[in-house]
């Protein structure tokens, strides 16, 4: 007991020494580097320690994102579901519609056949002008292809392919003064062109008629007599209603594009035609040949529809997309393209007149 | 008690008390597990040990604070060292006294806590009401708790 204690004294004396001397000289070196070396050793525990509380205390939260990205898995199934069923329907409306286009006398537009492809350089120079993406011949884009972009759920006007080279294209931007659309306003379904401004980001719509009564924010989408796009693409909302010039027999607006051509990276080109590679895969073709009728009369055709707008009336038939009972709006192919108000169908015997 | 079980303990320590202080420290007050450990291993092993160990624990908590390094250090060995002359006065196997020194040595680190700030850094180092009059009785209660788990109760003076 008397040794312990008399250790204990001279290891007191010694630590609180020690001590004194840390709390005495806390500049300098020796105790800098006491206390650097303390802290390599004794930090890593708090170091360490944190991490993997850290990860304690993430577990649940990632459980519950595993459990939540499970149920969220299975509405993605169900919905890739009704998307097959959505996609069958639409084809055999389109199908439908092809057939009675036909049968009216009315020239059925060619289909176009949709590809994505990403911007592959953008000239600092030329901004507003036009964009490089890469697909090009070998995936079926040939020059004057219609190319889209995507805001949010919408697809929207971007501008047309004016040179194509086997793996890459040439975008020429509507915002380019050479490009020009043949659009309309959503107010009064008003006729103009659409065309670019040399180095600005706004669009100019010309020949208007001059009694016309235009609000900012209307919104402008291709016409159905543009050539190169679908019909009902969105291009731009107006922005500015330019000052009337007595000497010009049309008024003009300047319109802000839908899409900013700097936030664009990825389009959509309508090909006119299929890549050698996807024709070598047979398509719904035999099937839209084998739905061939015969040749009938307009008369015969009437009586076929008022039949079947009898017959749907109680159904429940699933509503049919509106492009294609759409006249004016094309092949299937452009059925996601139309605007939102077109779209809206209320019930499938609407939709169907 | 085997050296294995010693080493995890006194790690186990340093991450208890680093847990409580970062994660479950209310307005400051938070148990000195390291005090209450020291306190008991002075009870049980004798104050040497308990002057070595504080002094280590001591260290880890001045490495983690920016001033008066060497304070803690100097406050767990002498608390040790107290403890150590204590246990031959009062039998600290029991719970109920050493909870009571273990309160009454609590209230004395801060005071002497206090009087190193005062004297190395021109100041009087006051941690707070909170902390002052929280702090102490929650080391008694970690010291009875931790008394209960010890596995050797009892050991022969």
């Amino acid at each position: 007991m008397q040794r312990e204690s008399r250790i204990a004294h001279y290891v007191v004396g010694v630590l609180t020494a020690l001590s004194l001397v840390l709390l005495s000289l806390p500049l300098s070196s020796y105790v800098r580097a006491l206390k650097a070396c303390a802290g390599y050793v004794l930090d890593p525990l708090s170091y360490e320690g944190e991490r993997g509380y850290q990860r304690l205390a993430q577990a649940p939260e990632r459980v519950r994102e595993m459990l939540s990205a499970q149920i969220e898995n299975g509405h993605l199934k169900e919905e890739l579901r009704a998307t097959a069923w959505l996609k069958t329907t639409v084809e055999s409306l389109a199908i439908e519609n092809d057939r009675l286009r036909r049968a009216l006398g009315f020239k059925t537009p060619a289909p176009r056949h949709p590809v994505w492809a990403h911007v592959m350089e953008r000239d600092p120079l030329h901004w507003y002008s036009s964009v490089s993406i890469d697909a090009g011949e070998d995936r079926g884009v040939s020059l004057n292809d219609a190319v889209l972009g995507r805001v949010a759920d919408a697809v929207v006007a971007v501008g047309r392919v004016v040179d194509v080279s086997p793996h890459a294209a040439t975008v020429l931007l509507l915002t380019d003064e050479r490009s020009a659309v043949a659009a309309y306003l959503s107010s009064g379904t008003l006729e103009g062109l659409v065309q670019g401004q040399q180095s600005s980001e706004r669009l100019l719509m010309n020949y208007i008629n001059p009694e016309a009564r235009i609000a900012a924010g209307d919104s402008v989408y291709t016409s159905p007599t543009s050539v190169t796009f679908p019909p009902d693409v969105l291009i731009g909302r107006v922005a500015e209603i330019n000052q009337r010039d007595p000497f010009l027999a049309f008024q003009s607006v300047q319109i802000a594009p839908a899409l900013e051509a700097a936030s664009l990276q990825e389009v959509l080109i309508l090909r006119a035609h299929p890549s050698v590679a996807e024709t070598a895969v047979p398509p719904a073709a035999p099937r839209a040949a084998a739905f061939e009728p015969p040749a009938v009369s307009s008369a015969t055709v009437a009586a076929i529809l008022a039949k079947r707008r009898r017959r749907a009336t109680p159904g429940p038939v699933p509503a049919p997309p509106p492009a294609a009972v759409s006249a004016s709006s094309g092949t299937a192919a452009s059925a996601p393209f139309v605007r939102a108000s077109t779209a809206a169908a209320p019930s499938p015997t609407e939709a169907r007149r | 008690m085997s050296s294995l079980r010693a080493s995890a303990l006194f790690v186990g320590a340093m991450l208890l008390q680093w847990f409580w202080n970062t994660h479950l420290s209310y307005w400051g007050a938070a148990p000195q597990f390291l005090l209450a450990a020291t306190v008991l291993i002075a009870a049980r092993r004798g104050p040497v040990a308990a002057m070595l160990v504080g002094y280590v624990w001591g260290l880890y908590s001045d490495v983690l604070r920016a001033d008066l390094f060497g304070a803690d250090a100097l406050l767990y060995a002498l608390v040790g060292y107290a403890a150590g002359l204590v246990r031959r006065q009062i039998d600290l196997q029991t719970t109920a006294p050493l909870a009571v020194v273990v309160l009454l040595l609590s209230w004395l680190y801060f005071v002497l806590r206090g009087l190193l700030g005062l004297v190395f850094v021109k100041s009087f180092y006051w941690a707070g009401w909170i902390p002052v009059l929280a702090t102490p009785p929650m080391n008694a209660v970690a010291a009875m708790i931790a008394d209960l788990m010890w596995e050797n109760r009892r050991m022969p003076r």
